[in-house]
């Protein structure tokens, strides 16, 4: 059997004062993932390190790590596809370490969070206690619906130049979902994500690297998200935004017919 | 929105340096005659459109580089409530270098 060498980042604040690598030897498997390697460490050599996981099929966006110096969700990365049998696996950069491979996500989310991540409509009470379902054509969907799968796992911002450099810059995550609501019909709330998006530390220190639609395991293209964040943010600036009706509630059905004969049954006690 | 206007201001800018530094460099090395002789700098120097031109050079690269600082100096993660200070600051060395330089190229006309 085949052997894999990984070289995992080891860091307990409390006893070390940097990170380092520890080496680990262990059997590979046919179709084995960079987490199910770091989960046999934990359950067979050594039960002490620690690493965040959940789904195991890259949809809650835990895992996120340094995979051979590239951000990637370890259950999302099979170890064929390194074609390596030296895995190098380190926390994600540009945040700060909890414990060996566990990320902090706090300033993910708190930058996340000033952007407005929810729908602002023009009537506050039937977002929050609908009363019928909004309108909403196939266009108006694909306008945001790329940027409504990500997950927040974290790796655009990891993969960011900018956000590397400059701490306090948003980063692609927050910009991206800030242009993910502006593009919604249902949304009249794209003034209030501008102000935010327009701060020093904003849009425009954004240079356009790229990275974070490379490493976005979603396919969310935050890069193209901003892009269209800044056309927007130029047009509204110079007067020149059209201004998007906002979408209205679709009239429920008149009378709802099953596609097929459902036979009615009545409980007989 | 301030930062975008700036932005704007930057794209403005840049666009303007591409055309006025396109006819200094036309007239410094591609024009006939000799652009760089004593009689053809003072010929310049003397008219008013070349005045005006290097004027706008002035203003524009003068904007176009102390914003691009700007955007260098804000990577370096100042907090939000020492911006202002740096945008004063940049402004004054703007206007002062503008002052200098504007003297010279008005003083040789």
């Amino acid at each position: 059997m085949q052997e894999l060498t990984f070289r995992v980042q080891r860091y307990n604040p409390g006893e070390n004062k940097e990170p380092y690598l520890q080496e680990f030897t262990i059997p590979s498997s046919q179709g084995m993932t960079v987490l199910d390697g770091l989960i046999y460490i934990k359950e067979n050599v050594d039960n002490t390190l620690s690493f965040r996981s959940s789904c195991r099929m890259g949809i809650c966006g835990s895992c996120g790590m340094l995979i051979n110096n590239f951000p990637m969700l370890a259950c999302h990365s099979p170890v064929e596809e390194l074609k390596t049998d030296r895995i190098e696996v380190r926390s994600l950069p540009n945040f700060p370490v909890i414990r060996d491979l566990v990320p902090s996500l706090d300033p993910l989310f708190a930058k996340h969070k000033s952007i407005k991540p929810y729908i602002i409509g023009p009537d506050m009470k039937e977002v929050e206690a609908p009363t019928s379902e909004y309108s909403q054509s196939r266009e108006e969907l694909e306008a945001y619906v790329q940027f409504a799968y990500c997950v927040k796992c974290g790796l655009c911002m990891a993969a960011c130049p900018s956000v590397a450099t400059d701490s306090l810059f948003l980063g692609p995550q927050p910009l991206g979902q800030a242009y993910r609501y502006c593009a919604d019909r249902r949304d009249i709330g794209a003034k209030e994500r501008f102000h935010v998006a327009d701060s020093p530390h904003g849009i425009w220190l954004c240079h356009l690297a790229g990275a974070c639609s490379e490493a976005c395991p979603k396919g969310v293209d935050p890069a193209l998200a901003i892009q269209l964040l800044k056309r927007a943010m130029v047009s509204d600036s110079l007067r020149l935004r059209k201004k998007k009706k906002p979408a209205s509630l679709a009239q429920p059905p008149a009378t709802s017919k099953p596609k097929i004969d459902v036979p009615e049954f009545t409980v007989t006690q | 929105m301030k930062e975008t206007r700036l932005k704007i201001l930057q794209y403005i800018t840049g666009i303007g340096l591409f055309f006025f530094i396109g006819a200094h460099l036309f007239a410094s090395y591609l024009s006939s005659g000799e652009p760089t002789s004593w009689e053809s700098v003072s010929e310049r120097a003397a008219s008013s459109g070349w005045l005006t031109l290097y004027l706008f050079l002035l203003i524009f690269g003068l904007y176009h580089g102390l914003h691009g600082l700007r955007t260098i100096i804000l990577e370096l993660s100042i907090p939000n409530s020492a911006v202002k200070v740096l945008d004063w600051a940049l402004l004054a060395i703007g206007v002062a270098i503008f002052g200098y330089a504007a003297y010279i190229v008005i003083n040789a006309f």
